[in-house]
C-alpha cells in the first residue's frame, strides 16, 4: 500500500463556444469526414445480430420488447376478462368454479395494472423518450434492459400460475384478513410476484426521471421541453411515491404470510384497515400514473392534428403537476365505506373533486388546440376524439363517486366497474391505440392500415359502450362486484347479457388491432421519415435503419424545432451538431444541466451484454423461490443476484476515462467523467432513496396508525427493545456515516491513505451497529403482538439497509486499491455517500421509534 | 303490506326438483336459461325492485336517488357539451378560432366552470352525510359477517335482552334504526341497496350505520365486500314491516322454538337429532344450543335458506341439505346427500314449522 | 442569437445552479402546502375521533385556522409566482422561446397556476370544517 498525498484535482469544465453561433451551424461538413464519422458511429451503435440479438440493450430495442411484452400480457388479460363474461352471461351458470372465477378476476386487474398499465407507460418512454429529447439512448441502458428482463420473468411468473390453477384468488386489492389467510401458493405470487415487478417500475421511473433531467438536447430548456417530457417527470415523481408505500405494504404483509408476524390480524393488536390504506395511497396515484402518460401521448399528437403549437403549454405542465399532487389526496375514496369518520371522508370527497379541475383542464387545452388549428381527422386522431368521448363520460361517474354519500349506495357495484373502465379505456386505451397508429412508423417506416384502424376503432368503440355503459345500471340495480354467478329475478339478466356480448366485440376489434400490427408488411412501401408533418424532435430520428438513435444532437431553441427550423434536420444529417462521431469506437450522449440544458458532460453509455440477464434471473430466483418457502435457494439466489450486480457496476459503470476530456464537436470540449450533482449517477442514487425513504415513512406511518388505531400499542407492560442496545446501534450507524463521509472528502483531499483508513473502519462501526440492534429487539416476540412485529420489521429493514451500505463501503474500499476510486475519479464514493446521508437519517428515526418513543407512548 | 312478492319463493315453491336437476347439468341448464332469458326478464320485470338503488324505500335511499338522478342529468348536459363542441369544431366549424379565444376556452371550461359545478356538488354531497350517519331512535341490531351469512341480534331499548336471529333483518318503518356492523373472520360489507348505502364489516372493529326505511315490504341485502368463495351468495331479505306488526313480531321472535306440530315434523325433528344439526345450530327451547351456524329457531318464518341462497319452500330446504357445497362453495355445513328424500321433506318440515 | 463564451466559474456556476433548483422547488411549494393541509385535517380528526386526544369540535376551529394560514402561503406563493411571470410588463401568455428570461417567466407562469389550482384545492378540503362536525 503506497499512502501519497496528491494536490486536489481539478474540476473539468466544458470549453469552447456555447451555444453554437448561426455561422459555425452554417459552415458544411465536408463530404468524406461526414461519411467517415458515419461509418464510425454506425459501427459503434450496431446492434448485436443472430442470438445475440437478445443482449441488445438500446433503448430502440429494449423499448420494443417491452412494449410488446406488455401488450402480450394485456391481451392475456383480456382473454381472462372475457372467460368472466361468459360466466356472468347467464345466471347460475356453471362454466367456471367460484374458485377459478375468483382467480380470474384476481388476475384479470393485476395483470392489467401491473403487467400492462404500468409497464407499457415505461415500455413507450423507454422506446420514445432518447427521440423526444433529442438524445442518443438512456441514460443507464443496461437498467433498462434489466428492469424488462425482470419484468418479462415476473410476469410470466404471476401470469402463467393462472393456467396452473394456482394464481391470487383474494382480487387484485388483495385485504387481508382474506388475503393472508389464503391457503396455497397464490396470495404468495401476487405479492413477490409483484414486488419484483414494482422494483423494476421503480427502477425504470429513476432512468426515465434522470433521461429528462439530464440527457436533453442542447438549449432544450424546461420551457422548451416536449410535454410528453414533463408528464415523464411527473409520473416517474409519482411511481417513487406512489410504489413504495404497497413495497411497505408487501413487506409486512410477507412477513405476516410467512412468519405469521401478525400485521393485519386484530386478535394480536393487528388492523386490516393499515393495508388499505397502504395499499390505496398506491391504488389512487397509480390510476393517475396509467392516465397521465397516454394523456402525454394526446398532448403529442394533437399538436400535429391541429398543425400549431399547443395551446396553454404553462396550463397543461400545471394540471400534469397539479394532478400528481392532488391524486396522493384521494386515497381515502376508496375507503369511504369502512366507518371513517364523516370529516375524514368529507376532506378526501373534497380532494377528490378538486382533482377534476386539472384534468379538465388538460382536455381543455387541447380542445382549445383543436379549435385554434385546423383539425386533420387521421387516424391517430380519431382513436383521441374516441378516447376523448369515454374519458369525460368516466370523469362524470368520477365526480359523482367522489361524494362519500353517492359511494355509500355504489361502492363495490358494477357501477364501479363501469366507471373504472371508462376511466381506464378512455384515459388509457385509446390514447395508448392512438399512440401506436401515429408512432408506428417512427419504429417502423411503414404505416398501419387505414381501413383495418378504422374496423378496430369502431368494434373497440362500439364493444366498449355496449358493455360497460349497461353496467353502470346493473350496479344501480344492486349487482356487487365479484361476484362468481347471481341469481334470477333480480333484473341483473339482460344487461348483464349484453354486456357480455359487448366485450366479444371489443375482442373482435382488438383482432383486427392486432392483425394490422402483425401482419407482414414486407411488399409495403417505406415511407418517408415525418409522416404526419411534427414538429418534434423524434422524426428527426432514422429509425430502423439507424440505430445511433440521432445522427447528431442538435441544438435547440424551440418547442417545435423541425417547424421553426427548417434548416435543422440537413444540419442534423450532416452530422453539424453535437457528437457526429464515435472516434474511440464507444457509444456516447450528451449530458446537460437540469434547467437550461447546457452541455456538461459526454456520457459513455453501455454496450450489449449479457450481465443484466443473470441479474435478472438471480433476482427472479431471489423472489420466485420464497413463493414456495425454499427460502435457501432463494437467499442464494438473492447473493448470486447481489454479486452480479455487483459484477456489473465494477465493469461497466464509473471507469476512469482514457481522456480527461473530448471534443463534443462545434468547438465545444466537454469533460468525459464528472462526479456528484453533475454525473447522472448521483441524481439516480438520489432519486432511488428518496422512493426507499418513502416507503421506510409507510412502515413508519404504519407504527403510528396502530397507535392511533388500536388501544393496546403498545401493550401495557410489553417489553421494549433493550436501551443501551438501541443507543449502541445509533452510535454504530452513525460512525458509519461519518466514516463514509470523512472518506469521501478526504480521497477528494488526495490522502488516500486516510481515505482507505476511514472505509476500513466504517463497514466495521455499521457492522456493530447492526450487531447492537439485533441484541436489542432479539428478546421480543414478533409472532405474539403487533408492536414487537412491528419492532422487528423496522429493525430488520435497517439491517438489510446498513448490510447494503457495507458491501458498498467495501466496493469503494476495493475501488480505492485496485484504481477505480482516485481523488479525481470519485463518482462510487459521492454516489454512496449519499445512499449513507439518507441511510444514517432513518436508522436515526428507527433507533427513536424502537427506543425511547415507543417508551413515551 | 309487501310492495313485492319475494320470487325466489314462488319461483323455487315451483322449480326446487327442476333446481337439482340443473345442479347436475349445469352448462345445459345455462344454455337454456340463454334462450329463455328474455321471456323470463319480462316476467319477471316487476320484482326488479328488491335490491336496487333506483327503486328507494326508505329515507337514505330516496336522498342518494334524487342526488343521483339530478347529477345524472346534469353529467349528460355537461358530455353532450364537451363532445358537442368538439364534434362542432372538427367537423362543421370553417375557419379557425383565434388564439386568445381558445385560451379563454381553458380558463372558463377547465377552471371556472368545474370550480363552480364540482363545488356545488361537493356541498350537496356533504350535506347528506350527516343524516346517513345519523344515530337510531330506539331498536338497535347487531349483525355479524359470518363466512357467508349474517348473525342477527335486536337490540331494544330498555332491558329486554338481545333477539337472536339470522340471514334476515327485519325494520319497522318510518323509523331510524340503528346498525352495529362486525365480523367474524374476514371483511364483508352490509348493503340493502333500496334502504340506503352500505357499510363494512371489519373483524375486531364495530362500524355503525343507521336506516330509516319508509315503505313496508321485502327487501333484498347482499354482502358488497368480496370475502371468498361463495361472496356471490351472502345475501338476505330485509322485511320493512308497520311499527306495530314489527312490535309484534320481535315478541314472537324473542320467543322459544314452537315443538312440532305434523307427524312428519316430529320425524323431522328426530333426524335432526340424529344427524347432530344442534351441535352447530341453536334452536332455542331444545337441546340444539351450537353457536357454529346461524340460529334456526324462527328459521320457517324466514323468507330464504342458505343466507339468501334459495327460497324458503319444503323443496328449497330439502335441496339445500342435500347439496350444500354445490349451492355454495366451500360452506362449512356438510351436505348431507344420504338422507332420502322422504328424510329430506321431514326435516323441511320440521324446519319450516319453526315459525 | 449572440456569440458568448463558454466558460463558466465554478463559483458562478454553482450560484447558477442553486437557483434552478430553487425555482423547480418553487413550482411545488404551493400543492406541497395543500398536502400539507390535508394531511394535517386527516390526522388531527384522526387523533380526536379515534384516539380521543382532544374534542373534535376544538379540533376543527384549529383547522380552520391552519386552513386560513395554508391559503396565506398559497397566496403569497401565488403573488410571488406573479411578479416572477411578469405578464402585465411583457404581455407574453406563452414563453415558447429558447431564453433565460423566456424560461424564467414561464416557471412563473406555471408556479402561478398551479398555485390557483392549489388555492381552489384548500378551499375544498376546508369545507367539510364548515359543513359537518363530530365524529359520526
Amino acid at each position: 500500500m503506497i499512502l501519497r498525498r496528491t494536490t486536489p484535482p481539478r474540476r473539468p469544465e466544458p470549453q469552447g463556444t456555447y451555444p453554437p453561433t448561426e455561422a459555425m451551424l452554417d459552415e458544411p461538413v465536408p463530404e468524406d469526414l461526414r461519411k467517415a464519422q458515419a461509418g464510425r458511429l454506425r459501427a459503434a451503435w450496431k446492434a448485436p445480430e443472430g442470438w445475440r440479438y437478445w443482449s441488445a440493450v438500446n433503448n430502440t430495442e429494449i423499448g420494443k420488447w417491452y412494449s410488446l411484452t406488455a401488450f402480450f400480457f394485456m391481451l392475456c388479460a383480456g382473454v381472462l376478462a372475457l372467460i368472466i363474461r361468459l360466466q356472468l352471461a347467464v345466471p347460475e351458470s356453471g362454466l367456471v368454479s367460484s374458485d377459478r372465477f375468483s382467480q380470474l378476476f384476481s388476475m384479470h386487474g393485476s395483470a392489467m395494472m401491473f403487467l400492462f398499465a404500468v409497464p407499457m407507460f415505461e415500455a413507450i418512454s423507454i422506446l420514445m423518450l432518447p427521440g423526444f429529447l433529442g438524445s442518443r439512448d438512456m441514460p443507464f441502458p443496461r437498467l433498462s434492459a434489466f428492469g424488462y428482463w425482470c419484468f418479462l420473468i415476473g410476469g410470466v411468473f404471476v401470469l402463467g400460475s393462472v393456467l396452473f390453477d394456482a394464481a391470487p384468488r383474494a382480487g387484485w386489492f388483495m385485504y387481508p384478513p382474506l388475503a393472508t389467510e389464503d391457503e396455497g401458493p397464490g396470495s404468495d405470487i401476487w405479492l413477490l410476484g409483484l414486488s419484483f415487478i414494482e422494483i423494476a417500475s421503480i427502477a425504470a421511473a429513476v432512468e426515465l426521471i434522470v433521461g429528462v433531467l439530464k440527457c436533453r438536447a442542447p438549449g432544450m430548456r424546461v420551457n422548451l421541453m416536449p410535454l410528453y417530457a414533463w408528464y415523464v417527470l411527473v409520473v416517474g415523481g409519482m411511481i417513487l411515491f406512489a410504489f413504495p408505500p404497497l413495497i411497505a405494504g408487501d413487506f409486512l404483509f410477507e412477513l405476516e404470510r410467512s412468519f405469521d408476524w401478525p400485521f393485519f390480524d386484530p386478535e394480536r393488536g393487528g388492523d386490516p384497515m393499515l393495508w388499505q390504506h397502504l395499499f390505496w395511497i398506491f391504488g389512487h396515484p397509480e390510476v393517475y400514473i396509467i392516465f397521465l402518460p397516454s394523456i402525454a401521448i394526446a398532448a403529442m399528437i394533437v399538436p400535429t392534428v391541429a398543425q400549431r403549437p399547443i395551446v396553454g403549454y404553462s396550463w397543461i405542465v400545471l394540471s400534469a403537476v397539479g394532478t400528481g399532487f392532488l391524486s396522493f389526496g384521494l386515497w381515502v375514496h376508496h375507503m369511504y365505506t369502512t366507518g371513517l369518520p364523516g370529516l375524514s371522508l368529507g376532506f378526501f370527497s373534497a380532494a377528490s373533486e378538486a382533482v377534476v379541475i386539472p384534468t379538465g383542464v388538460q382536455l381543455f387545452a387541447f380542445l382549445a388546440t383543436l379549435v385554434a388549428g385546423r383539425i386533420r381527422m387521421i387516424l391517430p386522431m380519431l382513436w383521441i376524439a374516441g378516447a376523448l368521448a369515454i374519458f369525460t363520460m368516466g370523469g362524470l361517474t368520477g365526480i359523482m363517486l367522489a361524494l362519500a354519500p353517492f359511494d355509500f349506495q355504489v361502492h363495490d357495484t358494477y357501477f364501479v366497474v363501469a366507471h373504472l373502465h371508462y376511466t381506464l379505456f378512455g384515459g388509457m386505451v385509446f390514447p395508448v391505440i392512438a399512440g401506436v397508429y401515429y408512432f408506428y412508423p417512427f419504429i417502423a417506416k411503414k404505416m398501419l392500415s387505414e381501413r383495418l384502424g378504422r374496423w378496430a376503432f369502431w368494434l373497440i368503440f362500439t364493444g366498449f359502450n355496449v358493455t360497460f355503459l349497461p353496467m353502470h345500471y346493473t350496479g344501480l340495480i344492486g349487482m356487487p362486484r365479484r361476484v362468481f354467478t347471481y341469481r334470477e329475478g333480480l333484473g341483473w339478466e339482460i344487461p348483464n347479457l349484453i354486456s357480455s356480448v359487448g366485450a366479444f366485440v371489443i375482442a373482435a376489434g382488438f383482432v383486427v388491432f392486432v392483425w394490422d400490427l402483425i401482419r407482414p408488411k414486407g411488399d409495403q412501401p417505406r415511407i418517408s421519415r415525418n409522416p404526419w408533418k411534427a414538429g418534434t424532435l423524434e422524426w428527426a430520428h432514422d429509425v430502423p435503419e439507424e440505430s445511433w438513435g440521432i445522427r447528431s444532437i442538435p441544438h435547440v431553441t424551440t418547442r417545435y424545432p423541425l417547424w421553426d427550423d427548417p434548416k435543422l434536420l440537413d444540419r442534423v444529417d450532416a452530422g453539424r451538431f453535437y457528437l457526429p462521431d464515435a472516434q474511440e469506437g464507444h457509444r456516447e450522449t450528451l449530458v446537460t444541466s437540469v434547467i437550461d440544458a447546457e452541455p456538461i458532460l459526454i456520457q459513455r453509455v453501455n454496450t450489449p451484454t449479457w450481465i443484466t440477464h443473470l441479474a435478472a434471473i438471480f433476482t427472479g430466483g431471489a423472489f420466485i423461490f420464497p413463493t414456495f418457502h425454499l427460502y435457501t435457494p432463494g437467499i442464494v439466489s438473492g447473493l448470486l443476484a447481489v454479486a452480479s450486480i455487483i459484477w456489473w457496476l465494477w465493469t461497466s459503470t464509473a471507469r476512469p476515462p482514457e481522456a480527461d476530456s473530448k471534443d463534443a464537436g462545434l468547438g465545444l470540449r466537454l469533460p468525459t467523467y464528472v462526479s456528484g450533482p453533475d454525473s447522472t449517477g448521483w441524481w439516480a442514487v438520489w432519486i432511488t432513496m428518496l422512493g426507499d425513504a418513502t416507503a421506510f415513512a409507510s412502515i413508519v406511518f404504519g407504527y403510528f396508525f396502530y397507535w392511533t388505531a388500536q388501544p393496546d400499542f403498545p401493550p401495557p407492560g410489553a417489553r421494549h427493545a433493550g436501551a443501551g442496545a438501541v443507543a449502541l446501534a445509533c452510535a454504530g450507524f452513525v460512525a458509519g456515516w461519518v466514516f463514509t463521509v470523512a472518506a469521501r472528502r478526504l480521497n477528494r483531499a488526495g490522502r488516500i491513505g486516510a481515505a482507505r483508513g476511514a472505509l476500513a473502519l466504517a463497514p466495521l462501526s455499521t457492522a456493530g451497529g447492526i450487531a447492537a440492534l439485533i441484541v436489542a429487539v432479539l428478546p421480543l416476540e414478533p409472532a405474539t403482538h403487533v408492536y414487537p412485529a412491528l419492532i422487528w420489521a423496522l429493525a430488520v429493514w435497517i439491517a438489510v439497509h446498513a448490510a447494503v451500505g457495507i458491501v458498498m463501503q467495501l466496493y469503494c474500499l476495493a475501488g480505492s486499491f485496485l484504481g477505480k476510486l482516485t481523488p479525481r475519479y470519485d463518482a462510487d464514493i459521492w454516489n454512496v455517500s449519499l445512499f449513507w446521508h439518507f441511510f444514517v437519517l432513518s436508522a436515526l428515526v428507527a433507533c427513536a421509534l424502537v427506543g425511547p418513543v415507543a417508551r413515551l407512548l | 303490506m309487501t310492495r313485492t312478492k319475494p320470487l325466489g319463493t314462488i319461483a323455487s315453491d315451483a322449480s326446487g326438483p327442476a333446481l337439482a336437476g340443473h345442479l347436475l347439468a349445469p352448462a345445459a341448464g345455462a344454455r337454456r336459461r340463454g334462450f329463455t332469458l328474455v321471456a323470463v326478464a319480462l316476467f319477471t320485470a316487476g320484482c326488479e325492485g328488491r335490491q336496487s338503488a333506483l327503486a328507494p324505500a326508505g329515507a337514505d335511499a330516496e336522498a342518494l336517488h334524487l342526488l343521483f338522478t339530478s347529477m345524472l342529468a346534469g353529467a349528460a348536459v355537461l358530455w353532450l357539451g364537451m363532445n358537442g363542441l368538439f364534434y362542432w369544431f372538427s367537423r362543421r366549424s370553417p375557419a379557425a378560432f383565434p388564439e386568445h379565444h381558445a385560451r379563454r376556452l381553458i380558463l372558463f371550461g377547465g377552471v371556472f366552470a368545474p370550480t363552480l359545478i364540482v363545488g356545488g356538488v361537493l356541498v350537496w354531497g356533504l350535506s347528506l352525510l350527516p343524516d346517513q350517519r345519523a344515530p337510531g331512535e330506539g331498536l338497535r341490531i347487531s349483525v355479524t359477517g359470518e363466512q357467508w351469512w349474517w348473525r342477527v341480534e335486536y337490540l331494544p331499548e330498555g332491558d329486554a335482552g338481545p333477539v337472536i336471529s339470522a340471514n334476515e333483518i327485519r325494520l319497522p318503518a318510518g323509523e331510524r334504526t340503528e346498525f352495529l356492523l362486525t365480523a367474524d373472520r374476514f371483511i364483508h360489507s352490509f348493503w340493502i341497496p333500496a334502504l340506503g348505502g352500505k357499510m363494512d364489516m371489519f373483524p375486531g372493529r364495530e362500524t355503525r350505520m343507521s336506516l330509516k326505511p319508509e315503505t313496508p315490504g321485502t327487501y333484498r341485502g347482499q354482502c358488497a365486500e368480496f370475502c371468498g368463495a361463495s361472496h356471490a351468495w351472502m345475501a338476505f331479505e330485509a322485511v320493512v314491516m308497520p311499527p306495530e306488526d314489527f312490535a309484534a313480531w320481535l315478541e314472537a321472535e324473542a320467543q322459544d322454538a314452537r315443538a312440532p306440530q305434523s307427524e312428519s315434523a316430529r320425524r323431522g325433528l328426530e333426524i335432526f337429532r340424529r344427524e347432530g344439526c344442534g351441535a352447530c345450530h341453536s334452536i332455542r327451547g331444545t337441546e340444539a344450543v351450537g353457536q357454529v351456524g346461524p340460529d334456526l329457531t324462527h328459521v320457517g318464518a324466514r323468507h330464504s335458506i342458505g343466507a339468501g341462497r334459495l327460497g324458503a319452500s319444503l323443496d328449497d330446504i330439502a335441496l339445500w341439505v342435500a347439496h350444500t357445497g354445490e349451492l355454495k362453495p366451500e360452506v362449512q355445513m356438510p351436505a348431507f346427500p344420504h338422507l332420502e328424500p322422504a328424510e329430506l321433506q321431514d326435516l323441511a318440515r320440521y324446519l319450516k314449522e319453526l315459525e | 442569437m449572440t456569440e458568448q463564451e463558454y466558460q463558466p466559474h465554478a463559483e458562478e456556476e454553482r450560484r447558477e445552479f442553486a437557483a434552478e433548483s430553487e425555482s423547480l422547488w418553487r413550482l411545488t411549494l404551493a400543492p406541497v402546502t395543500w398536502a400539507l393541509h390535508l394531511v394535517l385535517c386527516y390526522a388531527t380528526v384522526s387523533l380526536a375521533c379515534a384516539r380521543q386526544l382532544f374534542p373534535v369540535d376544538t379540533a376543527r376551529i384549529w383547522l380552520i385556522g391552519a386552513t386560513v394560514l395554508a391559503l396565506a402561503l398559497i397566496g403569497w406563493q401565488g403573488w410571488r409566482a406573479l411578479q416572477q411571470w411578469n405578464v402585465r410588463n411583457t404581455g407574453a401568455l406563452s414563453h415558447p422561446e429558447g431564453k433565460a428570461e423566456d424560461r424564467h417567466q414561464f416557471l412563473g407562469h406555471a408556479t402561478f397556476l398551479i398555485a390557483l389550482i392549489s388555492a381552489i384545492g384548500t378551499v375544498f378540503t376546508s369545507l367539510p370544517l364548515l359543513l359537518l362536525e363530530g365524529c359520526r
